[in-house]
């Protein structure tokens, strides 16, 4: 048997389960988009011609945008100064990271709840020290969908971030500081532009990961602050409009595949590797 | 000698950790309140609420079906996965460089539409059993990490070791479980035990693939949190911290939890 | 501008470690000195303290008049060839060379002409829109250089620059290594594991040990005239031979080599340090002769290999197993017995060490 059939035997199975379970189901929901009876893009017209859909779309690349801006500033400042620590310093607050991270998306968003809600904590902490008089209610706002968001995607930002920098050789930065650049100097011309791809990885990990969310929209958004996710859910399980969840599904699909090739692509170019 | 980090850094910083640990504790905190609905700090101390977990049939038997879901699905992964990270760090010359990438394509995929398109196929078209549906979705959406964490174990391997054993009279399929297996076992670890705890958060997919009388845990206390808002929930949620104690635990034995840095 | 290079008593720690202890030395203005020796000699350590990566526990490091000792290290003005190049992956050949004129904020027109000078010198004039991803080795070791010449610093440290290097390219670019120090009269530091390579391009070199300068000289002093047994035998004295002096005997001194025979050894070629002391010899200083010459160290000839231009033996003698080379043009068989006639220019006598 020649080594190249055997490669591909051996690596049939997974081939196959990717195939049949991921290639064909998502093909077909592609292909029942186009089914509709008023012929094959009504159902897309009627999607982009929605203000209510449309609100949703905008609503959930908004979401998505500000959580991925924020996680970066946290995430790329965190990263910084633990990638600085000394080692036992640095296994303690990676363990710290990577705690919220393996722990589930319910749990973490249930703590939000807890947190925000009308009899929450925040408001029982305000009232006590008289900032305000009545509870806010800060739940199903975008606000209170966006720091759980936040809250769900720093760990993984700090991690992929930690990586990214201390994959850049201290002889990096040496060799600028002896030929003349101060820290700060050294920080901006070497250090950033290096990590520049890595952090656009971690960028566009986050902006997939929440435009795609469904727990966290779902509990802390509810029906007021409907995304994307949400949005699909409610149409396939309990309105039964397996057309126009299918459409969602497609849309979803196509921003994020659109989002992750554009932004490889720029990763790519900007990678000090490739030239 | 370190460079000296500027004071406000460190301030974000300590910020940040307080940011991810805080609501951790505030969960921890209530869920041992002494009182019927959720506060932090609690309010006199009790074990009550997590015994109260186990008098909720809703909760045990979908705990039952997380664990038994995330154990089978993540094995029949393992088993489908090893072969393929093999294949594609053994036979690097042999197999086209996109295949690496088909192995992604269930992290690409949003889970969600991958949830909604498996029920519309398989539960609904094909009549499957809601069991084997959800055992597959499982599958695949850790498919990924088992290829991913078992094949960086490969790529530091050897396989002049592999041929060495065959050259020495050992078949090749033997040699490949007392040669290689025993030496990519700390990836083979480190990757059943992130999967599974994968499997046993998701949401995304179960939500589409539970049904009548078979749910997870997530999805049942997904839907518990919806109607109930009392500790019950939040002593649940200790338990599952439990549980990623312990997977943390088996990943910095194997890996070590740096290799979640790369 | 080139300045002088002085470490006075310089120590230094990683922890609890002592690395250097109570190093000093001095690089006059234009000179070229290595530092030669085995990992964990302290060689690397002392050329990162003098860059400002490292700070000294105790000591002061004078560059010209100027005390470089608490100065951080981009404030050093001091041009560095790392050992990995460290050249900057994001940026072209012309801005890697172009970065530290930057820092020093010169104008653009002035920093343009000054690099593309530079780029031409060291030969890399085709290639200066090139990423360091897309040059060889040998490409990458001029943009490393042209980087630390263009700043034109008073001082220009080497840590193993060319050790990622093939043998042949290895040699071309010590030459032009020492071309270009030369032309420009900078003083400079060079730290390297491979003798060959310090004793080609050095004016001087200081062989370490254990955090320590053992000698500090010439190369060919180092050579034919090493101060200590462990000197001796890094330059390639392979064969150490304990004697005591008995007496004199004319224009020679009558020695004896331990457990054997005597051995007369000429005033005119060989300097006897004290009454004990060892007899150090290349293999090509132990000349294998018949067993009945007069003059040598009587030996039994064991393993003999070939190594081109003559045949090499490993012989058993009274003062121990020793390496020593035989013509071509008649071999000894193994097990017979012959003397070896030491060549007084590849031998030397060393004092015993306490």
């Amino acid at each position: 048997m020649s080594n190249r059939l055997r490669a591909w035997l051996i690596a049939t199975p997974a081939i196959l389960l990717v195939f049949i379970f991921l290639g064909l189901p998502v093909l077909a929901t592609f292909v029942t988009t186009f089914g509709d009876p008023k012929g094959p893009f009504a159902t897309y017209s009627a999607f982009f011609n929605s203000r209510f859909r449309m609100t949703v779309l905008w609503r959930t690349m908004e979401v998505a945008l500000i959580t991925t801006i924020i996680s970066v500033a946290i995430g790329f400042v965190t990263a910084w100064v633990v990638a600085r620590m000394p080692s036992r310093i640095k296994s303690l607050l990676i363990i710290a990271a990577v705690f919220p991270l393996l722990t589930g998306v319910v749990v973490r968003s249930f703590a939000w709840l807890v947190i925000l809600g009308k009899n929450g904590i925040l408001n029982g902490f305000l009232l006590k020290i008289g900032v305000i008089a009545e509870p806010l209610s800060m739940l199903y706002t975008q606000g209170s969908v966006i720091v759980a968001m936040v809250y769900l995607f720093v760990p993984l930002m700090i991690l992929t971030l930690v990586g990214v920098l201390e994959g850049i050789p201290q002889d990096m930065t040496d060799a600028a500081a002896s030929l003349g650049a101060t820290p700060a100097a050294a920080f901006r011309q070497v250090v950033l532009p290096m990590a520049v791809p890595g952090l656009i990885v971690g960028a566009v990990l986050v902006f997939t990961g929440s435009f795609t969310s469904y727990a966290t929209p779902q509990l802390l958004g509810g029906e007021r602050q409907m995304m994307m996710g949400t949005f699909l859910y409610q149409r396939a399980m309990v309105t039964f409009d397996w057309v126009g969840a299918s459409t969602i599904a497609a849309v979803m699909v196509v921003v994020t595949l659109t989002t992750v090739l554009i932004m490889s692509k720029v990763a790519r170019k900007l990678n000090p590797m490739a030239g | 000698m370190k460079t000296r980090i500027h004071p406000v850094l460190i301030v974000i910083t300590i910020l940040t950790f307080l940011f991810l640990l805080g609501p951790l504790v505030v969960i921890i905190g209530s869920a041992l309140s002494d009182t019927t609905y959720l506060t932090f700090p609690p309010q006199g101390l009790t074990l009550h609420w997590f015994t109260n977990i186990f008098e909720i049939s809703a909760f045990t038997r979908t705990m039952g079906t997380s664990f038994m879901l995330a154990i089978g699905g993540t094995t029949l992964s393992m088993l489908i996965g090893i072969p393929a990270a093999y294949a594609l760090a053994r036979y690097r010359v042999e197999l086209p460089a996109f295949l690496g990438n088909v192995f992604v394509l269930p992290i690409l995929i949003p889970e969600i539409v991958l949830g909604f398109s498996l029920m519309k196929s398989l539960a609904s078209g094909f009549g499957l059993p809601i069991m084997a549906a959800l055992l597959i979705g499982h599958a695949l959406i850790v498919l990924p990490y088992t290829v991913r964490v078992v094949g960086a174990s490969l790529n530091s391997f050897d396989f002049s070791i592999e041929e060495a054993a065959v050259s020495l009279g050992c078949p090749r399929l033997k040699a490949f479980f007392i040669v290689v297996l025993p030496n990519i076992r700390a990836g083979i670890i480190a990757g059943f035990i992130l999967a599974f705890i994968t499997s046993l958060n998701d949401v995304s997919i179960s939500i589409f693939l539970t049904g009548p009388g078979v749910s997870t845990l997530p999805i049942q206390l997904l839907a518990h949190m919806e109607q109930f808002f009392d500790p019950t929930i939040a002593s649940v949620s200790v338990l599952l911290m439990g549980v990623t104690v312990a997977v943390m635990a088996v990943v910095e034995r194997t890996l070590g939890l740096t290799f979640l840095t790369k | 501008m080139t300045q002088s290079l002085t470490l006075e008593n310089i120590s230094a720690h990683y922890g609890t470690t002592q690395v250097l202890e109570d190093l000093s030395l001095h690089i006059a203005e234009g000179e070229l000195v290595s530092l030669l020796g085995s990992s964990g000699c302290g060689k690397t350590t002392t050329l990162r303290l003098v860059a400002g990566f490292l700070e000294p526990t105790a000591g002061a490091i004078r560059l010209g008049d100027r005390d470089l000792t608490r100065l951080p290290a981009h404030a050093r003005d001091i041009g560095l060839v790392f050992q990995t190049y460290a050249l900057f992956p994001h940026l072209s050949v012309r801005d890697n060379v172009g970065f530290g004129l930057k820092q020093r904020k010169l104008s653009g027109a002035e920093r343009t002409k000054r690099v593309d000078a530079m780029i031409e010198r060291v030969g890399l004039g085709e290639l200066a829109d090139r990423h360091p991803a897309n040059l060889s080795g040998g490409q990458r070791q001029r943009v490393a250089l042209a980087r630390a010449l263009v700043i034109d610093p008073p001082l220009l440290m080497f840590d193993e620059p060319l050790s990622n290097l093939d043998a042949k390219l290895r040699v071309d670019m010590r030459v032009e290594i020492r071309r270009l120090q030369q032309a420009n009269g900078t003083t400079a530091l060079y730290v390297t594991h491979d003798q060959e390579e310090a004793f080609s391009i050095s004016d001087r070199v200081a062989i370490m040990k254990g955090g320590r300068i053992m000698q500090l000289d010439t190369p060919e002093v180092l050579y034919s005239q090493p101060a200590s047994a462990f000197v001796a035998n890094f330059v390639g004295f392979d064969n150490m031979i304990e004697m005591e002096a008995v007496a004199e005997a004319g224009d020679a001194v009558r020695a004896q080599i331990k457990g054997g025979s005597m051995i007369e050894l000429a005033k005119e070629q060989f300097t006897v340090p004290s009454k004990k002391f060892i007899f150090a010899a290349r293999p090509e200083g132990l000349s294998v002769a018949p067993a009945d010459t007069i003059g040598g160290i009587p030996a039994t000839l064991g393993m003999r290999t070939y190594i081109g231009r003559a045949y090499q033996y490993h012989c058993e003698t009274a003062g121990g197993t020793v390496t020593a080379n035989g013509p071509q043009a008649t071999p000894f068989n193994s097990g017979s017995t012959a003397m070896l006639v030491p060549q007084p220019d590849q031998c030397c006598l060393l004092p015993v060490e306490p």
